[in-house]
C-alpha cells in the first residue's frame, strides 16, 4: 500500500529516504487503551473491510481469538488472555497489529530496496512492487507480525491505514472502535493521553500501570496503555529490540565482509604490484 | 431506560448486573468508559461468567444464575442496616412512609391472598392502610418509624438476607460481596449518583420482573432515580424493539402502553373504570395521576384508526376493538398448537390453526424447541415474513430427534414471503434510550423482498376486500379501519408516524384563554398536552406525540448541541414522553425544587417554572404541589407494590429448574406463580439427574438468529462456531479437553459443541455444596449460509416463565455434561 | 621438439586421462573433472549474483544480470542447492587427492602461508598434484558448502524455525559467505594472474612441463617417470 504523496524518510536496504527534509509532518501514532478494550473486534471488520481483505477461514478451537495470529489477510487481531494476577482473575485483551516502530527491525532486516518504507509520518508500511518475499522482516521483528501471502510469497501487514493517514483521517480500526480505547494522532498527544489514562489507573489502585512505548526499537507509532507492568500477560515482549542477530548481522557482520571482500582484491593488486606472477623458470635454463 | 446511554456518563457507580453490556451493547458501553474517564466512575459487574464487561469491570462479583433477588435484597439491607441510603430523598419521593394494611402477612415464603389451586394471589391485602375513597386519608409517618410502615416493612422483609444468607444462596463470596454493597451504597445520598444497567439477564427468569423491581427499588432508596447520571436502564437487545413494545408489540397493550380491552369491558365506560387509577393521597402530596388522561389517549387513538367512522355516538368506534379474551403471549399461543386447544374466557377453544410470523424466528429463539417444531408441525397453515430462510420457515428440517421430519408427513402448508432488511427501508428505530431516530434506506431489498408496511398493507387491504365482497362475522370491525395514505399499498413511513404524531381534527383553543387558537384544524400537534377526548384529535400513538409536528420530523433531528453539558441533545431526535431525556427528573430535585446536585441537574425550580430536562412535571406547577411520579396514584415511586402478580416485595425464588433448595423456605422454592405448562413435552429436570447450572447468551461477533445466514460478510469467521464454556475444575473432573466435543444435555434435549475450557467460570460453593455452571451462546441453528451451521440453543430451554410478562426462563436451568 | 596441435584427435583424446604428458605438455585435470569444477563454479556464480544484491544493496547492481531482485530470490536458494550437490560430488571426486601427507601438516601456517605468498618459499622436491594451500582450500569449500546449504534452508523456510535458529543461520550464512569470498577472490587471483599457467589447467586441462616443475615438483616427477 504504497503512499504517493507521503516523503519516505527511511527506506529498507537504502543508504537513506527521499525525504526532502523541507516539508515537517508529525509522528502519528495510535493510542491503545487495553483497560477500556471489550474485545468487541469492531477494529477487526473494520480492518478487514477498508482493507479489501479476503476472508480467512477459521474454526472454533476453544478461545474468544479470532485465531491464533495475525496472518498475511487479517493485519489486526484481538489477543485474549485469561490470567490470574495476584489471585485475581483477569480477561486481558490487546488489539495486536505492527507496532510501527521508530526504529523498525523488519527495515533494518530487509534486503529488498524500496520494500519496506518508513514514511515521514512514521509509518512504517511495505511496498509490495519491491517486497522479495524473504522473510528477513519476519526474522527482525520484535513483535512477530510480518506474515507472507502463502501464495504470492509477499509480506503484508497493518500499514496504519496510511491511505486514509494521508488524507487526514482516523485508522480504520480506531474509527470503528465502539468504546474509545483506540485513539489516533500525533505521538505526541497519544503519549499525553497515555500518561494521562495511567495516572488514572494509578489511582484507581493499578499501582504499576505503564506506557508501552518500548524505546528498545526507539519507541512505536502504537501507544500502549496496560494496567500491569508485565507486557508478557498481554502477548506483548517485555523489552523488545532489533533481534541482537539482525544488528551484528547487519552492523557489523555485514560491512566487515563487504571490507574483506574490497581487501582482497586490492591485496592482489598489491600482491601483484610487488612480487609479480610466479613465473616457472624458463625451460633453457633447467634443461641440459 | 429511564435514563438514557449518554447519561450514563454522568453515573460515579455503575451496577452492569443481569447484562454483559461490553458483549452485548459494545457502542453504549462507551458511555461506560466514558464515565470512568470523565468521572473516575466504578464499575461493579455482577454475573455467573467473567464476562467482556467484568474484564474491563473495576470490580467483579460471580453469582449463581437466577439467584439476582437475594443480591439485591441483601444491598437494600446493607443500605438500610448502615443508613447509606438517601433519607431525604425517601421520604419525598417514595412511598416508605405509607403505613400498609395490617392484613398484609408474608410467611414461609408466600405472601398473604395465595390460592393454592390458582396458583395466583388475591391482592387485596397488599394495600395501604386507610381509605380515601371512604373520605380518610393514607396514613404516613414521616419519620418512617410506624412499624407498619413500608420502610418498617422492607426493612423486616430483608432482614434475612445477610451477607451470609447471600453468601450461601449466590455463591458470592463475602468480602467480595460486602465491597460491592459499599460501592454502590457510596450513592446513597445526594453528592454521589449510581445507575444500574440490566438486560435479558434479568428479564429471562421465572422471578424476572421481580428482579428489576428489586434494583428499582435499591435505586429508589439510593435516590438515584430521575437523577442524571442514575436511573434503572434495561438494554434492549434489537435496534427497535423498544419501539415494538411502544406500539403495541404485545397482546396485552394497544398503543403507548394503553391497555387492551377485555371481554368485560363492552363500553368505553366499563374500560375507563378498569383502567384510570384513582388518585391516591390527595392530602399530603398529591399526584397527577396523569393516567386521569386516559380518555385523550384512547379517543385520539380510535380517531386514528377509524377516522370519520369514529363519532360520539358510536364510543367513537370502541365496539370495533378486539377484546382479549384469554392469554396470547408466544409461549401460550405455541402451547395451545401444540396441544391443539386453546383455553379462553368462554371455555375450551381449538386450537390455532394458522399463523403468521412476521420477524420473528419462535423455533429458534423460543424455549423448549422441540416443542415448537411439534407444535408448528400440526398447523394447516403458516406464513414466515423474513429475509433469510430461518429454522422456522424450515421447521421440518430440524434434526429428525428434535421432530424435523419429510414434509409429506406435515400437514403444514408453509409460505414464506420475501422482507426487506433494516438498510433496505426507511423509518424509525426506538432505540433503548427511547430516541426516536430516522433511518434512511441505503439500498433496493433484493429479489421480490419487500418491506414491512407494504407486506401489511396488502394483506390488509386484501382481507378488507374480501370483507366488503363477501361480508363476514363483525366486517364493520375491518371495514371502517381507516387507511387513508397517499399510497395505500406501499404507505410512506413518514406519513404513517405523523399519523402516530397526531393532528387537529378541528381549531385547538388555548385553555387558558380560549379566545386563541393554538392550532388550525389539520395541523400537526405539538405533544400530548393537546390531544383531546371530544373526538377534535387524532392521535396513534400519544407516547410518540411530538416526534413530527408542524416543526417536521424530529427524529430526523441531528443537532448535536448540548447546553446541559450533560449528554442531552435535546434536538437530536426525538425522545418520548415529549422529548424528555431522564424520566422522574422531578425526583432530581429536593422538596423545594432545588438540585441534589448542582453539577448535574436534572430540573431545578426557578421560582416560576421548571428549567433543565424537559420536566416531568408540570411545568409552572410549584415545588409541592404534585409528587415526582406523576404516572403512579400515589405521586411517589413504590417501594412496596400491588401492581405485580408475585408479591409487593422481591422475594428470592428459586429458579424452575434449580441446583439446591430454597434456603429460606425450602417448601416453597421456586415462584409460586410462575408460568408452567404440563404438555407431555414440557419435562422438568431435576438436580440429582441434571447437577449443573446452565445459562445462555449472545456474543458480540452475532446478531441473534440472523448472522450465520451471512455468506460473505466477516462475523461468521470472527466467531466460528458454537461452543460450550466449561470451568476448568469440571472440565479436569470429566477429562475435557479444550477445542474437544462435548455433549450437553437436559430434561428436553441434548445439543454438542466444542468445549472452551476456561477460568472465567468459577464453582461457587452454595451453602457448603460445590455446584458447577456451564454457559453457550444462542446463535446458531440448523438453518444457515453453508459451514455455519450449529445446534439450537433452546433446544435445551424449558418452557417456563415469570407470571407477569410470560417471559421463558432461559438463563438458568439444569443440564449435565460429558464427552461426546 | 615437436609442437602438438591441439585439435589432433589423439591430443583430445589422451587428455581424457589426467597426470599423463600429452606431447609437451601434462593433462593435470581431465574433462570431468574440469567439468565438474566449472559446474561447481557456475552454480556458485549464479548464487553469488543473486545472492549478493540480496546481502547489500551495494551489489544490488548485480541483480540486473539475474534479472531483478524478485528473481535473485527466488533462483537464489535454487542455485545455492546445486552448488551444494556439485559440491557434494566435487567433494567425493576430489578427496583421494586431497588427503594431507605427513609433512604436509603444518603448511597452512600463517608463516608458511605469507612465506609461500612472497614466492619465498618454494615446495619441496616432494610436493605432489595438490599442494597443502589447496588442500585446505579444498576441505574450507566443502565446510563452506554445508554451512551454506544448513542456514541457507532455515533462510530458505524462516517460518518454521524459532526466530534465535533464524538470526543464527543469518549470522552462519553470512560469515561463511564472506570466508568464501575471501578465499574465491584469492583463488582467482592465485589461479589466474599470480601463477600464470595455472588457469588454463581448468580450461584446456594442461599445464606446461615448466609450471608443473615448478609448482608440483613430486607429481611431475611421478608423471614424466611414468611417461618414460
Amino acid at each position: 500500500m504504497a503512499s504517493q504523496t507521503l516523503e519516505i524518510k527511511r527506506s529498507s536496504a537504502s543508504m537513506w529516504g527521499t525525504s526532502t527534509g523541507i516539508r515537517s509532518l508529525p509522528t502519528v501514532a495510535k493510542y491503545v487503551d487495553t483497560s477500556t478494550c471489550i474485545g468487541c473486534k469492531a477494529c477487526e471488520a473494520a480492518c478487514q473491510e477498508w482493507n479489501d481483505l479476503k476472508r480467512v477461514p477459521t474454526s472454533q478451537d476453544g478461545s474468544y481469538q479470532t485465531m491464533p495470529e495475525l496472518q498475511a489477510d487479517f493485519w489486526n487481531l484481538i489477543k485474549f488472555n485469561e490470567t490470574e494476577v495476584d489471585g485475581e482473575l483477569n480477561w486481558l485483551m490487546r488489539k495486536d497489529q505492527c507496532m510501527h516502530c521508530a526504529e523498525p527491525g523488519c527495515l533494518a532486516a530487509c534486503p529488498a530496496p524500496g520494500a519496506i518504507v518508513q514514511y515521514a509520518n512514521g509509518i512504517v508500511d511495505v511496498n509490495p512492487d519491491s517486497c522479495i518475499g524473504c522473510g528477513y522482516c519476519a526474522t527482525g521483528c520484535p513483535f512477530d507480525v510480518p506474515k507472507f501471502h502463502a501464495k504470492t510469497g509477499k509480506m503484508a501487514k497493518c500499514t496504519l491505514c496510511v491511505d486514509r493517514a494521508e488524507v487526514g483521517l482516523e485508522p480504520a480500526c480506531v474509527k470503528a472502535c465502539p468504546t474509545g480505547c483506540l485513539s489516533y494522532g500525533s505521538k505526541d498527544d497519544m503519549v499525553a493521553l497515555g500518561i494521562l489514562r495511567v495516572k488514572q489507573l494509578k489511582d484507581a489502585g493499578f499501582k504499576d500501570a505503564m506506557l508501552y512505548d518500548p524505546q528498545g526499537v526507539g519507541g512505536t507509532s502504537v501507544v500502549t496503555v496496560l494496567k500491569y507492568n508485565r507486557p508478557e500477560l498481554y502477548s506483548l515482549p517485555a523489552d523488545p529490540h532489533v533481534p541482537w542477530g539482525v544488528k551484528v548481522w547487519k552492523q557489523v557482520v555485514r560491512p566487515l565482509g563487504v571490507i574483506a571482500g574490497f581487501l582482497t582484491i586490492f591485496a592482489a593488486f598489491g600482491h601483484y604490484t610487488k612480487y609479480g606472477p610466479k613465473e616457472p623458470p624458463s625451460d633453457e635454463g633447467r634443461a641440459a | 431506560m429511564t435514563n438514557g446511554w449518554v447519561d450514563i456518563k454522568n453515573a460515579d457507580v455503575i451496577l452492569a448486573m443481569g447484562g454483559n453490556p461490553a458483549e452485548n451493547h459494545p457502542v453504549g458501553f462507551k458511555w461506560f468508559m466514558e464515565a470512568r474517564r470523565g468521572r473516575n466512575a466504578k464499575i461493579v459487574a455482577v454475573d455467573p461468567r467473567f464476562t467482556r464487561t467484568a474484564a474491563v469491570a473495576d470490580m467483579y462479583a460471580p453469582i449463581r444464575p437466577g439467584t439476582d433477588i437475594a443480591f439485591l435484597l441483601g444491598i437494600i439491607r446493607y443500605a438500610i442496616e448502615t443508613g447509606r441510603y438517601h433519607g431525604d430523598y425517601v421520604k419525598i419521593h417514595t412511598n416508605a412512609p405509607y403505613v400498609v394494611s395490617d392484613k398484609f402477612t408474608f410467611n414461609d415464603g408466600l405472601f398473604s391472598g395465595f390460592d393454592d389451586k390458582t396458583h395466583s394471589y388475591a391482592k387485596d391485602t397488599w394495600a395501604y392502610d386507610g381509605d380515601p375513597a371512604k373520605g380518610g386519608a393514607y396514613l404516613v409517618d414521616s419519620t418512617l418509624q410506624h412499624p407498619r410502615s413500608v420502610f418498617q416493612l422492607l426493612k423486616q422483609h430483608v432482614a434475612r438476607y445477610t451477607p451470609e444468607t447471600v453468601e450461601r444462596i449466590c455463591g458470592t463470596p463475602k468480602d467480595k460481596y460486602l465491597k460491592v454493597c459499599e460501592i454502590v451504597t457510596s450513592t446513597g445520598n445526594a453528592q454521589r449518583v449510581g445507575t444500574i444497567t440490566y438486560a435479558l439477564g434479568w428479564t429471562q427468569h421465572s422471578t424476572g420482573v421481580q428482579i428489576i423491581r428489586a434494583g428499582a427499588m435499591l435505586q429508589l432508596l439510593l435516590g438515584n432515580v430521575g437523577r442524571p447520571g442514575g436511573g434503572v436502564n434495561a438494554f434492549r437487545g434489537h435496534s427497535n424493539i423498544q419501539g415494538a413494545t411502544d406500539t403495541a408489540g404485545n397482546t396485552e397493550i394497544l398503543p403507548g402502553y394503553l391497555k387492551t380491552p377485555t371481554g368485560t369491558q363492552p363500553t368505553l365506560a366499563d374500560y375507563y373504570t378498569a383502567s384510570i387509577p384513582l388518585t391516591l393521597n390527595k392530602q399530603a402530596w398529591p399526584s397527577m395521576n396523569y393516567w386521569q388522561n386516559y380518555p385523550k389517549f384512547m379517543v385520539s387513538m380510535l380517531k386514528s384508526l377509524y377516522g370519520n367512522a369514529s363519532t360520539k355516538d358510536n364510543d367513537w368506534g370502541y365496539g370495533w376493538l378486539p377484546k382479549i379474551d384469554g392469554n396470547y403471549s408466544w409461549m401460550y399461543i405455541y402451547d395451545d398448537m401444540y396441544r391443539g386447544s386453546s383455553m379462553r374466557a368462554g371455555g375450551k377453544e381449538p386450537g390455532p390453526e394458522g399463523f403468521i410470523t412476521f420477524g420473528m424466528n419462535p423455533v429458534g429463539l423460543g424455549p423448549n424447541s422441540k416443542k415448537m417444531i411439534a407444535a408448528l408441525s400440526k398447523l394447516k397453515w403458516m406464513v414466515v415474513v423474513e429475509n433469510s430462510e430461518i429454522e422456522t420457515a424450515t421447521f421440518w428440517k430440524a434434526p429428525s430427534e428434535y421432530g424435523g421430519a419429510s414434509p409429506a408427513q406435515i400437514p403444514t402448508e408453509v409460505f414464506m414471503l420475501p422482507a426487506a432488511n433494516f438498510a433496505e427501508k426507511d423509518g424509525t428505530f426506538t432505540n433503548s434510550a427511547r430516541w426516536l431516530q430516522w433511518k434512511w434506506k441505503a439500498l433496493d431489498p433484493p429479489g421480490q423482498a419487500k418491506a414491512d408496511q407494504e407486506i401489511v398493507s396488502r394483506i390488509f387491504l386484501a382481507v378488507q376486500a374480501l370483507y366488503k365482497k363477501e361480508g363476514g362475522a363483525l366486517p364493520d370491525a375491518v371495514l371502517n379501519v381507516s387507511w387513508a395514505y397517499t399510497n395505500p399499498v406501499n404507505p410512506d413511513l413518514g406519513e404513517v408516524l405523523k399519523e402516530m404524531n397526531g393532528k387537529a381534527l378541528a381549531d385547538l383553543k388555548d385553555p387558558k384563554d380560549p379566545t386563541k387558537v393554538v392550532k388550525t384544524a389539520g395541523q400537526q400537534i405539538d405533544g400530548f398536552g393537546q390531544l383531546m377526548d371530544d373526538g377534535t384529535t387524532s392521535c396513534g400513538n400519544w407516547l410518540h406525540s411530538g416526534v413530527y409536528t408542524e416543526a417536521g420530523n424530529n427524529a430526523q433531528r441531528r443537532n448535536n448541541a448540548d447546553p446541559t453539558g450533560l449528554g442531552m441533545f435535546h434536538n437530536w431526535a426525538f425522545s418520548w414522553p415529549a422529548n424528555r431525556r431522564v424520566m422522574y427528573n422531578r425526583a432530581s430535585a429536593d422538596a423545594d425544587g432545588k438540585p441534589w446536585d448542582a453539577t448535574r441537574v436534572g430540573i431545578k425550580w426557578n421560582g416560576e417554572k421548571w428549567v433543565g430536562d424537559v420536566p416531568d412535571m408540570k411545568p409552572d406547577a410549584p415545588p409541592g404541589t404534585f409528587g415526582a411520579f406523576i404516572m403512579l396514584p400515589e405521586g411517589v415511586g413504590r417501594l412496596f407494590s400491588a401492581a405485580l402478580a408475585d408479591g409487593p416485595f422481591p422475594e428470592h425464588y428459586e429458579a424452575v429448574e434449580a441446583p439446591a433448595p430454597n434456603l429460606l423456605h425450602p417448601k416453597v422454592t421456586s415462584n409460586p406463580t410462575a408460568l408452567k405448562f404440563a404438555s407431555d413435552k414440557d419435562s422438568i429436570g431435576t438436580a440429582d439427574k441434571f447437577p449443573i447450572v446452565c445459562t445462555t447468551y449472545r456474543l458480540t461477533e452475532h446478531f441473534h438468529y440472523w448472522t450465520k445466514h451471512q455468506q460473505a460478510g466477516v462475523l461468521n469467521e470472527l466467531s466460528p462456531g458454537f461452543f460450550v464454556e466449561i470451568p476448568e475444575g469440571l472440565a479436569g473432573e470429566k477429562g475435557i479437553a479444550n477445542g474437544s466435543k462435548v455433549k450437553v444435555s437436559s430434561a428436553r434435549g441434548s445439543i454438542e459443541g466444542t468445549a472452551m475450557v476456561t477460568k472465567r467460570l468459577p464453582a461457587l460453593n452454595i451453602d457448603g455444596k460445590r455446584i458447577w455452571q456451564i454457559g453457550f451462546p444462542i446463535h446458531w441453528g440448523y438453518a444457515a449460509a453453508e459451514g455455519h451451521t450449529g445446534p439450537l440453543a433452546n433446544f435445551l430451554t424449558a418452557s417456563v416463565g415469570d407470571p407477569n410478562t410470560w417471559t421463558p426462563e432461559y438463563k438458568a436451568f439444569l443440564v449435565t455434561l460429558e464427552k461426546a | 621438439m615437436t609442437t602438438v596441435n591441439d585439435a589432433q584427435p589423439a591430443v583430445i583424446t589422451a587428455r581424457h586421462n589426467d597426470n599423463v604428458v600429452v606431447g609437451d605438455e601434462i593433462v593435470r585435470h581431465r574433462r570431468a573433472t574440469r567439468l565438474m569444477h566449472w559446474c561447481v563454479a557456475l552454480t556458485f556464480f549464479i548464487a553469488l549474483f543473486s545472492g549478493m544484491p540480496i546481502w547489500s544493496p551495494l551489489f544490488a547492481w548485480m541483480a540486473a544480470l539475474v534479472g531483478g531482485m524478485n528473481v535473485a530470490r527466488i533462483i537464489h536458494p535454487y542455485a545455492g542447492s546445486l552448488f551444494f550437490i556439485a559440491s557434494v560430488v566435487q567433494f567425493f571426486h576430489w578427496l583421494a587427492d586431497m588427503r594431507f601427507r605427513d609433512d604436509e601438516k603444518g603448511a597452512w601456517k600463517p608463516s608458511r602461508l605469507m612465506a609461500y605468498m612472497r614466492w619465498e618459499e618454494n615446495p619441496s622436491d616432494d610436493q605432489g598434484k595438490f599442494n597443502p594451500g589447496q588442500k585446505v582450500f579444498f576441505f574450507s569449500v566443502c565446510l563452506g558448502a554445508l554451512g551454506l546449504l544448513v542456514s541457507g534452508i532455515i533462510m530458505w523456510f524462516p517460518l518454521y524455525f524459532p526466530p534465535l535458529v533464524r538470526e543464527l543461520g543469518i549470522l552462519l550464512h553470512d560469515i561463511t559467505f564472506i570466508f568464501f569470498l575471501v578465499g574465491i577472490i584469492t583463488h582467482i587471483y592465485l589461479g589466474t594472474a599470480a601463477e600464470p599457467g595455472t588457469f588454463r589447467s581448468m580450461t584446456r586441462g594442461t599445464v606446461s612441463r615448466r609450471w608443473a616443475r615448478l609448482h608440483h615438483p613430486g607429481w611431475f616427477r611421478d608423471v614424466t617417470n611414468k611417461k618414460e
